[in-house]
C-alpha cells in the first residue's frame, strides 16, 4: 500500500481524503465505505479517551457528525464525508479509543457507511499525489506539529 | 508572556462603525449601569488582580478604556486582553464602586454573541468543558487529568490517569465513583437540563462560536429527549 510521510504523518495514497474535515474513506464496494479519521487528526486531538460512534441505521449528511471523539481537554466531531447511512461501527473502539490513535488507517476505523451517491461525495474528496499535496498546504498553513508514527507506519508498503 | 499591544488602529480591517457597534451592545445591557462609576486611577483592581501578576493583563487598563469610550482600543481589549482575566472579582474592592471584572463579563458575552474569531481562538481550548457542561451539568471530569492535558499535576499524574477507575471507586460516596462524569446524574435531571438549553436559547451562542461542538451536543440531546418523549423539542 503506497504511503508517503509528510511531517511525519502518514498519508495512504490508495485512500480518499475529506482534507478540511480530516477524514478518509476506503471503498468497499460501488456504495459502502469504511470511514476514519487521519493520522494528521489523531496527532491533533492528542491521545483519545473515548470514541462514540452514532448508531446503525443513522442516517447523515455529508459535514455532519458520526462520532464524536474526546481527549484529555479536547472533544470534537467527526464530520461524516459521505452522504449516507451508518451500515456497521467499529465495537472495539467503545472500550480502547486509543486504537484510533494507534492505528487510524486500520483497526481504528470509525464507521461503514452505506452512500446515496457516492461518485458524487468522490468529487469532494482528494486521493493519491493530489491527496499528499493537499496535506503538505494544510501541514504547513495551519502549522500542524510532527505527527508521532504511528503503529505499523513504516509496513504499509 | 506575551505584551499586551494596544497600538492605536490594530484592528484596521474592522471599519469603527463595528467596533462602535459593538461597544453600544455592551453598553445596552441592562447591568451596564451598576459595573462603571469612573476612575481614581487609583490601581487598587490591579494591584488585587491574580491575572495581572501573571499576564500583561490590566483590569484599570479596561475600566479607563469603557470610561472614556475609546472604541478602538476597546475592541483590541475585546479581541485579546478580556480573556486573560481569572473572573473571580477581586477588583470588586474599587473604591468607586467599579467592577471591571463585570465590565469583562459583558464584553465577554458580547464578543461570544458576535462570533468575534477571537472568542473562538479563546474558547477553543475550553471545548471538552463546555460540551461536560452542557451535557452533564458537571464542568471537571476526573478523566481531564491525562499526563498530557495536566503535565503541571506532577510526575503521578501518569499513575493516577493510570488506575483513576480504582482511585475513584476509594471515595466513600457511590455517586462519586465515576470518571466520566465528576458525580452521577440523574436522568431526570439530564432531562430538565436540555428543555433548559432549550428555552433559554443558550445553544444559539454556542453555534456562533463552534460548530462542530454544537452539532455533537445538540446530536446527543435531541437523541435523549426524544427518548424521555419529547419528540417535538429540536434545537432547528
Amino acid at each position: 500500500m503506497a504511503h508517503e510521510k509528510v511531517n511525519g504523518c502518514v498519508i495512504l495514497k490508495d485512500l480518499y481524503y475529506n482534507v478540511d474535515n480530516n477524514t478518509w474513506v476506503r471503498i468497499i464496494d460501488d456504495s459502502t465505505v469504511a470511514v476514519g479519521m487521519t493520522d494528521v487528526a489523531q496527532n491533533l486531538a492528542g491521545p483519545l479517551l473515548h470514541a462514540k460512534t452514532k448508531k446503525v441505521g443513522t442516517g447523515r449528511k455529508l459535514g455532519k457528525p458520526i462520532a464524536t471523539v474526546e481527549s484529555g481537554k479536547y472533544v470534537g466531531p467527526v464530520k461524516s464525508p459521505v452522504t449516507g447511512e451508518i451500515t456497521k461501527i467499529n465495537d472495539a473502539l467503545s472500550s480502547d479509543a486509543g486504537l484510533i490513535n494507534k492505528s487510524p488507517y486500520n483497526n481504528g476505523w470509525i464507521v461503514e457507511m452505506k452512500t446515496d451517491d457516492l461518485s458524487a461525495d468522490l468529487a469532494t474528496m482528494v486521493s493519491g499525489d493530489d491527496a499528499v499535496a493537499a496535506y503538505k498546504e494544510k501541514i504547513e498553513r495551519d502549522n500542524i506539529q510532527a505527527c508521532e508514527q504511528i503503529e505499523g507506519a513504516d509496513t504499509y508498503d | 508572556m506575551m505584551a499586551l499591544d494596544i497600538s492605536q488602529n490594530k484592528h484596521a480591517d474592522v471599519s469603527m462603525d463595528e467596533k462602535n457597534r459593538l461597544f453600544e451592545e455592551v453598553k445596552a445591557d441592562e447591568r451596564w449601569s451598576h459595573v462603571l462609576y469612573g476612575c481614581y486611577e487609583c490601581g487598587i483592581c490591579v494591584a488585587a488582580c491574580p491575572s495581572a501578576r501573571f499576564y500583561d493583563f490590566s483590569p484599570r487598563l479596561i475600566a479607563q478604556a469603557v470610561s472614556r469610550e475609546d472604541t478602538d482600543l476597546i475592541y483590541t481589549l475585546m479581541s485579546d486582553s478580556i480573556w486573560d482575566c481569572s473572573q473571580c472579582f477581586s477588583c470588586d474592592r474599587c473604591p468607586r464602586q467599579n467592577s471591571p471584572g463585570q465590565v469583562i463579563t459583558i464584553m465577554r458575552e458580547v464578543a461570544v454573541k458576535n462570533g468575534l474569531r477571537t472568542a473562538k481562538e479563546a474558547l477553543q481550548g475550553y471545548g471538552r468543558i463546555i460540551y461536560k457542561i452542557m451535557l452533564t451539568g458537571t464542568q471537571v471530569s476526573p478523566d481531564m487529568l491525562q499526563p498530557d492535558a495536566f503535565p503541571d499535576w506532577g510526575t503521578h499524574v501518569y499513575e493516577i490517569a493510570e488506575n483513576l477507575d480504582d482511585w475513584r471507586k476509594a471515595l466513600p460516596p457511590e455517586t462519586l465513583h465515576t470518571t466520566e462524569t465528576s458525580w452521577t446524574i440523574d436522568d431526570k435531571t439530564i432531562i430538565e437540563l436540555y428543555l433548559i438549553w432549550h428555552m433559554t436559547g443558550v445553544m444559539d451562542l454556542i453555534s456562533g462560536v463552534d460548530e462542530g461542538l454544537y452539532d455533537i451536543i445538540v446530536d446527543v440531546m435531541e437523541e435523549r429527549l426524544e427518548e424521555a418523549g419529547y419528540d417535538d423539542v429540536t434545537f432547528d
